[in-house]
């Protein structure tokens, strides 16, 4: 009941309704706060909402960046492959994996799209300072290139030897490695480059992790279609040693705006793909290099590095909702 | 040419938020979402897609400051418009791959409807949350500083509306000028945590748009020191290249054995 | 709008928003302004950022509050004794203007011997009828004022007798303790500070320092202005809350002078213009009394001499009555049948909103109109309106939007919850599309009585239409059928000149010729009269509604549609009535002998070498009449008040402090509590309520008894910027509903602790009236007052929300009792009890039937 005299004399003075406040404070539920009422205090944020929006790319855009990596590596690869005088089995492979994986990059990136039957807009302007527009135009050159290679590749392979198809081959080959190496660092620069907390602040490792991703993965891949041979195995136990050393990394630092790597839904997701990736490939292919393991070990990894692409997207929503973090980061700097 | 500019003043609220419906009259701007939040009188939340003016309602303990030259309140309740920035340098437009996004003649930052292809890449490039993609349509929208209005020589709706002069709307330099002095005077009569909001030293490079508030930015969602992202652009591209060089590097190493 | 109207003789706001920029102090009570005419604080911002200190007194800290210097929180309910302890304060300290008051008000008047205060009476004022529940104001009049007051030219003297005003002692030390003001001051000498603090919960330091503050506002340099709205008017002392500020302003001298006066803040765009010409029920056109039936209106003569008093302005009411009676009748209207008066309809009993609505919940009425209004939400008791919404045979509904009103046999709560079936309701319902006012040519009366002409914009859509034709064209079809069926009740209808001409497909009568019927026109050659000092009793003039006459006074000169404002006060920009007078009773900005009282408080003096009044303003006052001019005995009308008497409309052209004649509950204001308190009346304890108040208490609207544990609430409605009212307009547009989208209330954080109410939760607030739903927002701007030291919590309910348009809730005024203020018989909706139980109302059912079947035991 609401009438209850304290002190019947008792007066409306401020002091006397600060009694009543305490006094209604203290019969406050179990647990409850005595204050229910938002109130903006200090230098809290308003109300607690997020600042910044979250970004809207849907599953489509992780698997992009996924496949990108895949296929721009496995062109350096093919490269490589070519100029120490490897096997053409597996330049050959290598290319169609880049080609088939460029050929599948813009699907998705379309998907995602707004509009996507607008997709051309993209090539109405180049901008250096747009990391994406710079993507779009690399994807659009490294799938040229590797057409063009894989096609004078072919023609060699059946038996048209002229200097000129050996020379654009050459050719095709250096530039779909030199753009294919853009491709598969460049998505790490895209995400870097926002003013998402969580991205930004690690804008420097975002490349190393993705570069990692896709060379690991690009030797997964060729191991998996049977090139289960030295070169595979050691870039495969590089990459899963790059992997960890970035997870150790990550999980090092304990800055609030690394918070979403460390808690929540993309926290899970980016220490399992962190295991996976890295110690996880990493012991398998230690233990034994058996090609039923080194498959493993393949897989493995292609699963880490594609659930961490995932793990970054969620991440980046989880770091938009937490104004908190946004302004401890702007103040430090 | 000259820079068209807001000058938003807290101080001159009476958080009626004839802006934010003006707004969506003259631009068509589509409802956006019947929810109560039970934030103070506060429904709207933020600004987005289909809200391109958003009146906030802070509630605060008198400890927060004086509302009132001389105030003897238990609390204040300040209300504040917030719109685009219209940033010197802005993350949206330098971002976008498609050129959608523009400087028009009078220094504002335009999304052209007819361009967008709605990749989403300004949403999380803007430091200040404002840009958005509208899920039914799929493109951004934001506010457009009434360049259509401007252009036929009327200045923006929410201005128009607006029966306090809180929205003031002219020339950049001059409205910074009135910016400062505005803040020195409301010091003087005792408001003594009133203070501008115009990060000039960041990035951002300045915005077209600035406001008079009571207390912290932080409490009306301000990031204290914003960052257009162009500015990670070096660091992360350098990263990206020698991790690049050392990756073709491994992979020589491999082969060469 | 008696409130003001017997203080200073019109009913109007006496001043204009602008003005407020001249004001050094003002006092919003009992209004919103922010929220409810946002346009128009735009001044009060303005005098704010000049140097005005601004006070805001409210139950809440709206967004008036929090733009004010100063808020002072106060219970429901309580405000005469707030401003009865500031009229104290002035009173005790002197603060008041004595050269003014001596000159422009009654207060050095005396009163009748026979007049007895109700402070000896304990809470009723000499002259009660305890049989009819009414007062006898005899003993309320001057000293001396005889029978010769209201004799009709004509030598017809009236039925009731009126008092001559004009012939009184007065005692201009101010020290007869038989003078209004030193009545007044006994009156009031128990409203102290103290008081204030225990039962407005305003403490005392707060009181004393706005007290001073306003009181000071005062004397040849200085003024206040007072802006209240309906945070005044809805209680059952309404009128006389009105009161106090209008003697506050006059012991100021804060009336007629540059950011004084009182700026009665009107509801809706046209809310002023539907008093001046009414829809109401108790006047006619231009504030003249509807007659009533009996012996006053016996005859033309009868009631002219009931209505015209010999002296003031109102002399010329044959004037007006006539010249109304001829745009009526026309031709038909003669000497003979004196002017057709017999054609008017009677007063025969309380035809209010309330009035009938009570009459139609008993079945005593067929069918109704209602044309933009949606009673079924904003109606007080909404829920028993609703009931007897369902006892008519036929409703006809014309509105822009399909309206509760129009769908409450569909999709009320009553009928959802199957208590009511729609196949049970007999109404047969017509809905009409209206056409909005950017749809049809005409004009609004806004709250600072300015007329502004608007042109159609657009077509209105479909079969919508405009008022003007609908009553025009009803009005035809029901001429043709009087036309088949001459009973002698349809002579009137018959008789009316009803020939407007129409243009376009839909033959729109012409909404310019309406308003030049209203400006007025000579009968023998249809000429327009320039203003209404032009209009005669002899019924050579016509005229709609003598106060706006002047507003149309040549062809092709509309004024209401000037466009060119051309000085401080905006003349050349619409046409404020009456004779584009924008402060009202500005003669008394000057001296006694005409000169201003100060350079910088100037607004019209006294040119003594053009021998005429003039200023910045349109002198509110016989331009030529000098300030030292001197009345002859026998002298009648404007012509026997001195050059010093601004209040023209008076019998004695004084401001008064005290209303001898035209207010149903007393000469002064006295504290009563509202129908339901928390407390009992401390000033009377004898005497809880306003006596003439009427409850119209009956099953489905009861009372809680005052205090009442089961409803230990105070509750308050009220509304927000974001919606209008019962939300047709705005429910109803995705950009306006989605700003305020559900159905809340303001409770303080103590509250909600003592009750375990988080934000946001449901409550089921409940009334003996009804019970509703809401969300629960809990804020520290509803505070909680400490009244005889027990800790009182209000309510803040807004009634926007309804079961029709984009976003739905429950009624705010099922919770509403109907009640009816003594002279304007407006309801009581701010400020009356309730319980708030935790909870949706689903989960409250038990508890509900609980707290209402105890009061059907107790009744
Ligand atoms: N946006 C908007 N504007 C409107 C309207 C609308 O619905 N929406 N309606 C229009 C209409 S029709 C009208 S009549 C006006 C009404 O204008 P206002 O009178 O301002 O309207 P309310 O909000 O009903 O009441 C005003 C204030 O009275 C306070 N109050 C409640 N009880 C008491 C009391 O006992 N004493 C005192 N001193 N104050 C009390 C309430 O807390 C509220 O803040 O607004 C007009 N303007
Ligand atoms: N509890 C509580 N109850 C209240 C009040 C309160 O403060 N508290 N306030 C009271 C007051 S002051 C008022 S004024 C009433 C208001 O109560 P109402 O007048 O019943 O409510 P409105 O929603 O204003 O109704 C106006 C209707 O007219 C329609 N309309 C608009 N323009 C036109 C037109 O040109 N032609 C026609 N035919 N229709 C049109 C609108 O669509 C709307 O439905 O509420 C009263 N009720
Ligand atoms: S505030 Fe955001 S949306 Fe507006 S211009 Fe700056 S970056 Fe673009
Ligand atoms: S969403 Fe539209 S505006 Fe935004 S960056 Fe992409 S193309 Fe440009
Ligand atoms: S400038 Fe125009 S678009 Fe921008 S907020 Fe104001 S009204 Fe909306
Ligand atoms: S219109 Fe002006 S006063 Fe109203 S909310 Fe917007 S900025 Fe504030
Ligand atoms: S809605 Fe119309 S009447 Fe009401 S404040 Fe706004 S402009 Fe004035
Ligand atoms: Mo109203």
């Amino acid at each position: 009941m609401s009438s209850d005299p304290a002190t019947p004399a008792a007066k409306a003075t401020e002091e006397r309704l600060d009694e009543i406040r305490k006094a209604a404070a203290e019969s406050a539920p179990r647990g409850g706060r005595p204050s229910p009422a938002p109130q903006i205090r200090g230098r809290e944020s308003y109300y607690g909402l997020p600042v910044l929006k979250a970004p809207v790319w849907t599953w489509e855009v992780p698997l992009y960046f996924f496949i990108g990596g895949i296929a721009g590596m496995s062109a350096c690869l093919a490269l490589v492959a070519q100029l120490f005088g490897n096997e053409a089995a597996l330049v050959r492979s290598a290319l169609w994996v880049a080609l088939l994986g460029a050929a599948i990059c813009p699907v998705f990136l379309i998907a995602d799209l707004g509009r996507p039957e607008r997709f051309l807009a993209m090539l109405r302007v180049a901008k250096i300072q747009s990391p994406m527009s710079v993507g779009v135009w690399i994807l659009v050159s490294f799938s040229g290139c590797t057409f063009v290679a894989l096609l004078a590749n072919e023609l060699i392979a059946r038996g048209y030897t002229d200097i000129l198809i050996v020379g654009v081959n050459w050719a095709g080959e250096c530039t779909a490695a030199l753009t294919g190496l853009i491709l598969a660092a460049y998505t790490g620069v895209l995400l870097g480059a926002t003013a998402n907390p969580v991205w930004s602040h690690n804008r420097r490792a975002l490349p190393a992790h993705f570069l990692a991703a896709a060379l690991g993965g690009a030797a997964g891949v060729l191991e998996l279609l049977g090139f289960l041979i030295p070169p595979t195995q050691l870039i495969g136990v590089v990459a899963a040693v790059i992997e960890t050393l970035l997870g150790v990394h990550f999980e090092l630092s304990r800055l609030p705006v690394n918070a979403p790597l460390h808690r929540g839904k993309s926290a899970t997701a980016f220490r399992i793909a962190g295991v996976m990736a890295g110690p996880g490939a990493l012991i398998l292919r230690l233990v034994s290099d058996a090609p039923p393991v080194r498959r493993a070990a393949a897989v493995c990894f292609l699963a880490g590095s594609l659930l961490s692409r995932y793990a970054w997207i969620w991440a980046g929503r989880a770091s938009a909702m937490d104004p908190e973090a946004l302004f401890q980061m702007q103040r430090k700097s | 040419m000259t820079v068209s500019a807001f000058l938003t003043d807290a101080t001159l609220c009476i958080g009626c938020k004839a802006c934010e419906v003006a707004c969506k009259e003259w631009n068509e701007v589509p409802a956006d979402g019947m929810t109560w939040t039970g934030l103070s009188y506060d429904n709207t939340q933020s600004l987005g897609a289909s809200t391109w003016r958003h009146v906030m309602f802070l509630e605060q303990p008198a400890a927060a400051g004086p509302q009132l030259a001389e105030t003897t309140d238990p609390f204040r309740w300040v209300f504040l418009s917030d719109v685009c920035k219209h940033c010197g340098k802005a993350g949206c437009l330098e971002a976008c791959p498609t050129g959608a996004i523009m400087r028009t003649h009078v220094g504002s930052v335009l999304v052209q409807k007819d361009v967008c292809n709605g990749c989403g890449y300004c949403v999380v490039t803007c430091p200040f949350g404002v840009i958005d993609r509208r899920p039914d349509d799929g493109r951004a929208f934001k506010c457009t500083f009434c360049y259509d209005r401007q252009k036929s020589g009327l200045i923006p709706a929410c201005a128009k509306a607006c029966p306090t002069q809180s929205i003031q709307f002219g020339e950049l330099a001059e409205l910074q000028e009135r910016a400062q002095m505005r803040v020195h005077e409301l010091r003087e009569r005792g408001y003594h945590d009133a203070r501008l909001y115009d990060p000039q030293e960041t990035s951002v490079q300045g915005v077209h748009a600035f406001f008079v508030i009571l207390g912290e930015p932080e409490n009306y969602n301000f990031p204290p020191a914003p960052e257009a992202p162009t500015a990670y652009l070096k660091s992360a591209w350098t990263s990206a290249v020698i991790c690049a060089a050392i990756a073709f590097g491994i992979i020589c190493v491999a082969f060469a054995f | 709008m008696p409130g003001l109207g017997t203080t200073y003789g019109r009913g109007g706001a006496t001043t204009a928003p602008k003005d407020m920029l001249n004001s050094d102090v003002i006092l919003i009570m009992g209004s919103n302004m922010a929220e409810n005419h946002p346009v128009a604080f735009q001044w009060i911002v303005e005098a704010k950022e000049k140097g005005a200190k601004v006070i805001h007194v409210d139950p809440r800290f709206s967004r008036t509050s929090a733009v004010s210097d100063i808020w002072l929180p106060l219970r429901a309910g309580s405000d005469i004794i707030f401003l009865g302890a500031l009229i104290r304060y002035v009173m005790e300290n002197e603060l008041f203007f004595r050269e003014y008051l001596v000159h422009y008000t009654n207060a050095p008047v005396i009163i009748s011997q026979g007049f007895h205060d109700s402070e000896e009476l304990e809470g009723i004022f000499s002259g009660w009828k305890a049989d009819l529940k009414c007062y006898d104001p005899k003993t309320w009049w001057y000293e001396g004022a005889d029978q010769r007051g209201g004799q009709a030219p004509g030598g017809e003297t009236p039925a009731i007798p009126v008092p001559d005003l004009n012939s009184y002692k007065k005692d201009e030390t101010l020290e007869d303790p038989r003078c209004v003001l030193q009545l007044l001051k006994g009156h009031f000498a128990r409203y102290t500070p103290d008081l204030v603090e225990e039962y407005c919960g305003i403490s005392k330091e707060s009181f004393l320092r706005v007290a001073d503050l306003y009181g000071r506002a005062s004397g040849p340099d200085k003024t206040g202005g007072i802006c209240y709205a309906v945070g005044w008017t809805q209680h059952s002392s309404g009128v006389q809350i009105i009161r106090c500020a209008a003697i506050l302003q006059l012991l100021l001298g804060n009336m007629g002078r540059p950011g004084g006066g009182i700026m009665a803040l009107r509801g809706h765009a046209s809310i002023q213009g539907s008093t001046d010409i009414p829809t109401l029920f108790d006047i006619l056109p231009g504030y003249l009394n509807m007659p009533r039936f009996g012996e006053s209106s016996k005859s033309l003569a009868k009631y002219i001499a009931q209505n015209s008093p010999r002296t003031g302005w109102w002399r010329n009411f044959d004037k007006y009555i006539v010249s109304l009676l001829k745009a009526y009748y026309g031709d038909l209207a003669k000497p003979e049948n004196q002017f057709g008066f017999n054609w008017l309809p009677r007063l025969t009993g309380d035809h209010s909103h309330q009035g009938y609505w009570l009459d139609m919940m008993d079945g005593k009425m067929d069918g109704m109109f209602i044309m933009g209004e949606n009673p079924a939400v904003a109606g007080p008791n909404s829920g028993m309106e609703r009931r007897a919404l369902a006892k008519l045979q036929w409703l006809v509904v014309r509105d822009l939007v399909d309206t509760e009103t129009s769908s409450f046999w569909r999709d009320a709560p009553e009928v959802k919850s199957g208590e009511v079936r729609p196949e049970a309701i007999q109404t047969e319902v017509f809905l009409m599309p209206a056409a909005g006012h950017a749809e049809k040519d005409g004009t609004f009366t806004n709250t600072q009585r300015l007329l502004q002409w608007h042109e159609k914009a657009v077509d209105p859509p479909g079969d919508s239409r405009s008022e003007n034709w609908f009553i025009f064209h009803l009005g035809n079809l029901l001429r043709e059928k009087a036309k088949k069926n001459p009973h002698a009740k349809n002579a009137g209808l018959l008789a009316l000149t009803w020939n407007y001409t129409t243009a376009g497909p839909h033959a729109e009568p012409s909404a310019e010729e309406v308003l030049q019927e209203i400006n007025g026109y000579t009968v023998a050659d249809r000429q327009l009269v320039p203003g209404f000092g032009a209009l005669q009793a002899d019924g050579s003039t016509a005229c709609g509604a003598w106060i706006y006459s002047g507003v149309f006074p040549k062809p092709g000169e509309n004024r209401a549609n000037q466009r060119t404002s051309k000085d401080f006060y905006g003349h050349g920009w619409g046409f404020a009535w009456p004779a584009d007078r924008r402060i009202l009773y500005n003669r008394a900005s000057a001296r006694p002998d005409g000169k201003p009282w100060s350079e910088r408080k100037k607004l019209v003096w006294w040119d003594c070498q053009n021998k005429k009044w003039m200023g910045n303003d349109v002198p509110d006052f016989v331009a030529t009449k000098p300030p030292n001019y001197v009345p002859r005995e026998s002298a009648e009308g404007d012509d026997a008040l001195a050059g010093d008497k601004p209040f023209i409309l008076h019998a004695d052209g004084l401001g008064w402090i005290w209303v001898p004649n035209g207010l149903a509950d007393g000469p002064l204001p006295a504290h009563y509590e509202p129908f339901e308190s928390p407390i009992r009346n401390p000033i009377y304890p004898k005497q809880q309520i306003n006596p003439v108040a009427m409850n119209k208490k009956r099953i489905g609207n009861e009372y809680a008894s005052s205090p009442d544990s089961r409803f230990p609430y105070v509750m308050t409605t009220y509304r927000l910027t974001e919606h209008h009212t019962a939300g047709g307009m705005t429910r109803t547009l995705t950009h306006l509903a989605e700003l305020q989208p559900e159905m809340f209330c303001e409770i303080s954080v103590e509250m909600a602790a003592e009750l375990g109410i988080r934000q946001g939760d449901w409550v089921t607030i409940v009334t003996l009236r009804g019970a509703i739903e809401a969300h629960a927002l809990i804020t520290p701007r509803v505070q909680t007052l400490a009244i005889e030291g027990k800790r009182i919590y209000q309510v803040g309910v807004p009634f926007h929300w309804g079961y029709s348009g984009l976003v739905k809730g429950d009624i705010g005024n099922d919770l509403i009792a109907i009640s009816e203020e003594p002279n304007v018989r407006i309801m009581e909706s701010k400020g009356l009890l309730c319980n708030l139980l935790h909870g949706r109302h689903a989960d409250n059912t038990q508890k509900v039937r609980e707290l209402l079947r105890a009061q059907r035991v107790a009744e």
